[in-house]
């Protein structure tokens, strides 16, 4: 195979349109939209992608037609009216001037979405089929119903045109209102609209035709659908090759962008958004068989996080143009990079869903690892060299202190970090020896991979101490140590291990072992899933209504389907009050949270996972000698602003402690920490 | 008496001498009808001489007084010597004048003696060279002896200045006879090199840079079976037009090309000094390279090559190895620094015509790519479309036949480059930046065919210049901008021949202008160590040398310079089809360069040619930032946005 930049560097040309180059990002609903309305965080966001050098960034994942299927709740944008096209046009030319394609998907959501939000309009849908993800029973659509969603459809295309973009697709894929009509699954209409697959193709077709009537022939088109539904009720990859074919072959669409599964249940959503369990490219095979097909491009996105495989998926002729949407979220200037060679400075998305699972619960997509994305208002992408040399000591090697170093080393400063192990990480490390969640150890291989490259005096295997700290005659220093397992107050804690001691094979897991998990993340399911499959019996125990509650929806469904799997007892509501020995074995006590009864467990070992308590000895040990006295300014912090000099006559260093030497929370929050303190440095 | 004697020697060493060279003559009068104008050639010679070979030999000023010295005071004495025979018995005053010449002559001796015993250069041959400065003291000293008595009224025994005489004269003979491969072979064959020379444009008088390179006529299709075996490049000594033969021979042997050539400082099995003795040896008809006893090719040893004047000159055991024909990057290094004006890199593109055209013995990858060449009309065997597909985003208005513009930008086969798409790119919008009215051809542009015909493919190169040519004279535009030297060669210099003339400008020229004028003003001062590697095709060919330096100061830069720079600047290798042809040697050429980047200290070295880039940006480890000077300036001129 040549180099990807050979695969990718090449335009694709749609009609009038010429793509720069085959990467693009797919519409997503990263919840930046305000008032329903892509305003500048929204656009910073894209126009960095655009500046990055990405052929065509696709936004408004899910825009809406329609007064019913509301767009406001999760902070999407409402293409229903015409106050939109403004916001389109400048949008159009801060993406324009960087010479990237700029599109938007439109949809109406049918039965997927709520109805108790915005104009508490009653949900359509082919069929008053129930929507599981929603919880929702939707109206069955009425021929007034056809008349007006059509003719929102064919308006909400026009704002697109007008507003200068250059082109879009419509959403018939994850169960939306037009592959509501095509799945057996959603449609049991008798009518003209329902039956056969050349019916239930007819309400998408009448879709299409009103808006090629309303903007033309040459304006392109495209349509997001599913290869294969991969249920037994839904659409087979035959019936959606049929329906590529059918569409393209009418000249509806300009381009079809495929994917794999759909998303009406909580396991079907996961696995349509595929994260670092998933091999790379899991759904590639869908798209490549609809492209054989179809006679026109095809797109395709889902977990593609690498440029050689994307160079696969196009060279080998599988697909035309291959979406890295997240790829884009951890990397936006990935493609610039390929451009210039610099495929070892790609900070490649690792899978972990923060992005995701953040929106589905109302928050924002924010980056595991990159703490500029979505923040391009104040975060830059691209770190600016500091007016003034200074010598920064960073402790502590983790994500926070790595980022800390980095970061300061991009601003031109002389950095020595000095961390306790024998290997950058922290407590990635720990994450990473969970089966599945190997891949979170790419977020340390970038950052320490960085860091040596900037120079940065990297020292392994060195215990921080005052005199080391102050030996370096810093400016700043900055503490990232970290925490350690907080084992809780609760009587016999210390008969207990932490989920610490058993990932880093510190204490085997052996016979019956009761996981107790008091934070319902990552860590509680993946302890139990890691323990389980080295043979242990497993029963996890948490306060929480359901196991690993605290996960996103992408990333929670597979904790549960391995749990599931390997007979993990799963046990919800419960708090674990007291440990007591019994022999050579322990007896938990776990009190149901809404009972207050108490139950016993007998078992070989007991592990809990209650978070982090920081490592601030060394912090304590320098706060007094310190300029300021160990204090981040916040509102500095907050507002951009370098730290406030503290003049006290006598020189010294200023102190700041990040991450979770503070108090212990998650990666995002190290790296943001450690990025928005030293980008002002 | 001892005028007479002296006169009988002189007269009868100069007659022997004068015998040789006819003879000698015969030798170089056995190539290729060229032509010439005798006379022009004559008349131009003096000028040519104290004008064009002074400035080289005066760049080692040591060797520049010698030279004077013994050659003003060797000839001044012949002449005198000469004189005296005519006005027989000769007066105090002519021998006087005659003891002043060669107390000149000893002293430059003297010099001579200093720089083959004491200072000892690496470069120099040794043999028949090393009684050289004998041979000088000898005859200056015995003979300033004589002059001094003779001018004094001649108080030394008779015998002892018959001695002394005898001695001079054997040392004479030593010298003059030295027209049949000695030393002084060089002055007559180099005077006549001078009047004869095969490009006579490089020379103060002439019309400036050239290509040395003479089109091929090949015989059409039908003719084919009947064309002479042969007539494609040069196979044997023979095959040389007679001037460039002559120009061999001019060859002293000082060994400065030798200094010059990168192919030689990295080990590749080429010196240039030992390839022109080659040749001069292959005009015997008995030939070997056994009697050369200068520095060998590396990795090569001496002695075992074989040839004659109607005999192949390259192969395994002729007079030339193929690894060393294909070695050279054409850069030009030796010719810029031989003093007798010898053209190597001529020479090698006429061995590689035969080599290519009529054997298809093409070594390395340069086959391959000269196939891919005549497929597809680029090297990398790509569809030409894709030549703009980095510019897909840019928008570049493409000039139609029969259009008109101010400025058509000649991209060149770097745009298929990854790392070469980088500076096209900033030259674009600097262009813009500049509201600059631009186009380009589009798929109307093809390979300039510069490779092709430094690899000797002559007749690739002509397919694809004719096409050019018609492309762009169906064009109207101002000039032509190109950022690749190579391309700025071929079509300035050498597509006059088949009939395209355009004014070409190089893209520093052209950012100079644009800073000047002021259409671009410096915002951002790079304010960083750079030092600048001169292109060989925009240097030494094309002597453009101050826009470059001019363009980084303006854009301000600390600029440093090399110990090879300008004109003498050494090449990174990516010349002359080198990089496909892949002789390998003891270094890299480009690992040379960069130890000469390392040694200004400079933080970053600045490129102008695409070739440059690539070569000096693929040297592994540690080292300077390679930057294209358009990067750079493109940076410099950020406007805040």
């Amino acid at each position: 195979m040549s180099s990807p930049a050979e695969a990718l560097l090449k335009p694709l040309q749609i009609k009038h349109l010429t793509i720069r180059n085959r990467v693009m990002s797919t519409s997503h609903a990263p919840g930046y939209g305000s008032e329903g309305k892509p305003k500048e965080r929204y656009q910073l966001y894209h126009e960095e992608k655009a500046k990055g050098g990405i052929g065509l960034t696709m936004f408004g994942g899910s825009s809406s037609v329609a007064v019913d299927s509301p767009a406001a709740p999760w902070n999407q944008i409402s293409v229903a009216d015409d106050s939109v096209i403004p916001f389109f046009r400048e949008f159009s030319d801060r993406v324009h001037r960087h010479g990237a394609a700029l599109m938007i998907q439109l949809t109406h959501m049918g039965r997927r979405t709520r109805w108790d939000t915005e104009n508490w309009l009653p949900t359509v849908s082919a069929s008053a089929a129930r929507e599981p993800a929603h919880r929702n029973t939707p109206k069955e659509m009425e021929d007034f119903d056809f008349k007006r969603i059509i003719a929102g459809y064919a308006a909400a295309a026009r704002r697109c045109k007008e507003g200068g973009l250059d082109g879009f697709e419509l959403s018939a894929a994850h169960g939306h209102l037009i592959d509501q009509f095509w799945s057996p699954s959603a449609n049991r209409r008798t009518d003209k609209y329902g039956g056969s697959l050349e019916n239930r193709m007819r309400f998408g077709i009448e879709v299409f035709e009103a808006i090629r009537a309303e903007v033309g022939d040459d304006y392109v088109i495209g349509m997001r659908m599913s290869g294969d539904e991969l249920i037994d009720d839904g659409l087979s990859h035959e019936d959606c090759i049929a329906i590529a074919r059918s569409y393209a072959e009418r000249g509806l669409i300009d381009f079809v962008n495929v994917l794999g599964g759909q998303a009406r249940d909580h396991l079907a959503h996961a696995i349509s958004l595929p994260n670092m369990s998933f091999p790379v490219a899991p759904f590639l095979h869908l798209a490549s068989g609809i492209k054989r097909e179809a006679g026109i491009p095809v797109f395709h996105a889902q977990r593609v996080t690498d440029l050689a495989t994307a160079a696969r998926a196009v060279e080998d002729g599988h697909v035309d143009m291959v979406a890295m949407t997240r790829a884009h979220i951890a990397d936006p200037h990935l493609v610039r990079k390929l451009m210039e060679g610099r495929l070892d400075d790609v900070r490649q998305c690792v899978g972990a869903g923060y992005c995701i699972d953040r929106i589905y619960v109302g928050g924002d997509a924010l980056c595991i690892q990159n703490a500029a994305t979505g923040r391009e208002r104040s975060m830059p992408h691209v770190i600016p060299k500091a007016e003034r040399k200074r010598r920064v000591v960073v402790v502590g090697g983790g994500p926070g202190g790595l980022e800390a170093a980095r970061v300061c080393a991009e601003r031109g400063h002389s950095v020595v970090l000095l961390e306790r192990n024998a290997a950058p990480g922290g407590q990635i490390n720990i994450a990473a020896k969970a089966t599945w969640r190997e891949a979170m150890s790419g977020i340390t291989r970038w950052l320490s991979q960085q860091v040596t490259k900037l120079g940065v005096d990297v020292r392994m295997g060195v215990e921080a101490d005052r005199a080391a700290v102050e030996a370096e005659n810093p400016d700043v220093v900055i503490l990232a140590t970290g925490g350690r397992p907080n084992r809780g107050d609760f009587k016999g804690a210390d008969l207990a291990v932490s989920t610490w001691d058993i990932l880093t094979g510190a204490v085997e897991p052996t016979g019956t072992v009761l996981m107790y998990d008091g934070t319902g993340q990552h860590h509680g399911a993946s302890c139990a899933e890691f323990m389980a499959k080295r043979g242990a019996l497993v029963e996890i125990a948490t306060p929480d209504r359901m196991v690993a509650e605290e996960v996103g929806t992408t990333n929670q469904p597979i904790h549960l389907r391995e749990l599931y799997k390997l007979n993990v007892v799963m046990t919800t509501n419960h708090q674990l009050v007291e440990i007591y020995p019994e022999g050579n074995r322990r007896v938990a006590v776990l009190r149901n949270e809404y009972t207050h009864e108490e139950e016993e467990r007998l078992v070989d070992q007991i592990v809990v996972e209650l978070g982090t308590l920081p490592n601030d000895g060394l912090y304590f040990d320098l706060k007094d000698r310190s300029l300021n006295r160990g204090q981040t300014d916040l509102d500095s912090l907050i507002a951009g602003r370098p730290q406030p000099v503290q003049a006290n006559g006598h020189g010294g260093y200023t102190l700041h402690r990040i991450g979770d030497a503070v108090a212990g929370r998650n990666i995002h929050a190290a790296i943001y920490d450690a990025a928005r303190l030293c980008k002002d440095i | 008496m001892i005028a007479t004697a002296l006169t009988t020697v002189v007269l009868a060493v100069l007659a022997i001498g004068a015998a040789l060279a006819a003879w000698q003559s015969r030798r170089w009068l056995a190539g290729r009808p060229a032509t010439v104008g005798v006379v022009t050639g004559l008349r131009a010679l003096p000028g040519r001489y104290l004008v064009d070979v002074h400035h080289v030999v005066g760049r080692t000023p040591f060797n520049a007084r010698f030279h004077a010295l013994v050659a003003g005071g060797f000839l001044a004495a012949l002449v005198l010597l000469v004189a005296m025979g005519v006005a027989i018995g000769g007066s105090r005053i002519l021998w006087l004048l005659l003891a002043l010449v060669l107390a000149i002559m000893l002293a430059g001796a003297l010099m001579v003696r200093h720089r083959r015993r004491v200072l000892r250069p690496r470069e120099l041959s040794q043999g028949r060279f090393a009684r050289l400065p004998l041979s000088l003291l000898g005859f200056s000293g015995c003979l300033l002896l004589v002059a001094l008595d003779q001018s004094l009224g001649g108080v030394m025994p008779e015998a002892l200045a018959l001695v002394l005489i005898a001695v001079a004269g054997a040392a004479m003979a030593d010298l003059v006879w030295g027209v049949w491969k000695g030393p002084l072979k060089h002055a007559v064959h180099g005077a006549l090199h001078l009047a004869f020379h095969p490009r006579p444009a490089r020379f103060h008088d002439g019309k400036g840079r050239d290509t040395g390179l003479k089109p091929l006529t090949f015989a059409p299709a039908e003719d084919a079976r009947t064309a002479e075996p042969g007539s494609l490049g040069v196979e044997r000594p023979v095959d040389f037009a007679w001037n460039r033969l002559l120009g061999f021979d001019a060859c002293v042997q000082c060994g400065r090309c030798e200094t010059a050539c990168p192919a030689y400082a990295a080990g590749l099995p080429l010196n240039p000094k030992k390839l022109v003795q080659d040749l001069v040896a292959a005009m015997d008809s008995q030939a070997s390279d056994a009697a050369y006893a200068g520095n060998p090719h590396p990795g090569r040893g001496v002695g075992k090559a074989h040839g004659g004047a109607a005999l192949p000159l390259i192969g395994h055991d002729a007079m030339i190895h193929p690894d060393t024909l294909w070695s050279c990057t054409t850069c030009r290094a030796c010719v810029q620094e031989c003093p007798m004006m010898i053209e190597h890199v001529d020479a090698v593109v006429d061995l590689r015509r035969f080599q290519t055209l009529e054997l298809g013995a093409i070594p390395g990858k340069a086959a391959v790519m000269l196939e891919e060449l005549r497929a597809t009309d680029n090297p990398g065997g790509r569809a030409l479309a894709r030549r703009w597909d980095w510019a897909a985003d840019l928008s570049l208005p493409r000039l139609p036949a029969g259009g008109s513009c101010d400025t058509l930008l000649w991209v060149g086969d770097g745009a298929f480059d990854l790392r070469v798409q980088r500076s096209l790119r900033a030259l674009v919008l600097l262009l813009r930046r500049a509201g600059m009215d631009f186009a380009v051809l589009g798929e109307e542009e093809l390979d300039c065919g510069d490779v092709a015909r430094r690899l000797g493919d002559e007749a690739t190169f002509q397919s694809l210049a004719t096409r050019n040519i018609a492309t762009l004279n169906a064009r109207r535009f101002t000039r032509i901008v190109t950022a690749d030297p190579h391309a700025l060669h071929t079509l300035r210099n050498e597509y006059p021949a088949f009939g395209g003339s355009w004014t070409v400008v190089h893209h520093t020229a052209l950012l100079l202008e644009l800073i000047t004028t002021g259409a671009l003003t410096v915002t951002k001062p790079v304010g960083r160590s750079v030092t600048f590697h001169d292109p060989c095709y925009l240097g030494r060919y094309n002597g453009e040398i101050e826009a470059p330096r001019a363009l980084l100061d303006a854009i301000g830069v600390e600029r440093r310079e090399m110990l090879r720079s300008g004109l003498r600047s050494s090449c990174c290798g990516g010349g002359g089809g080198a990089p496909l042809t892949d002789v390998s040697g003891e270094r890299r050429i480009p690992d040379v360069r960069m130890e000469h980047v390392r040694e200004t200290g400079a933080a970053m070295v600045a490129v102008a040619c695409p070739n440059c880039a690539l070569m000096l940006e693929g040297v592994v480890g540690p080292r300077p930032e390679v930057a294209e000077i358009a990067e750079l300036v493109l940076a410099a001129t950020e406007t805040a946005r």
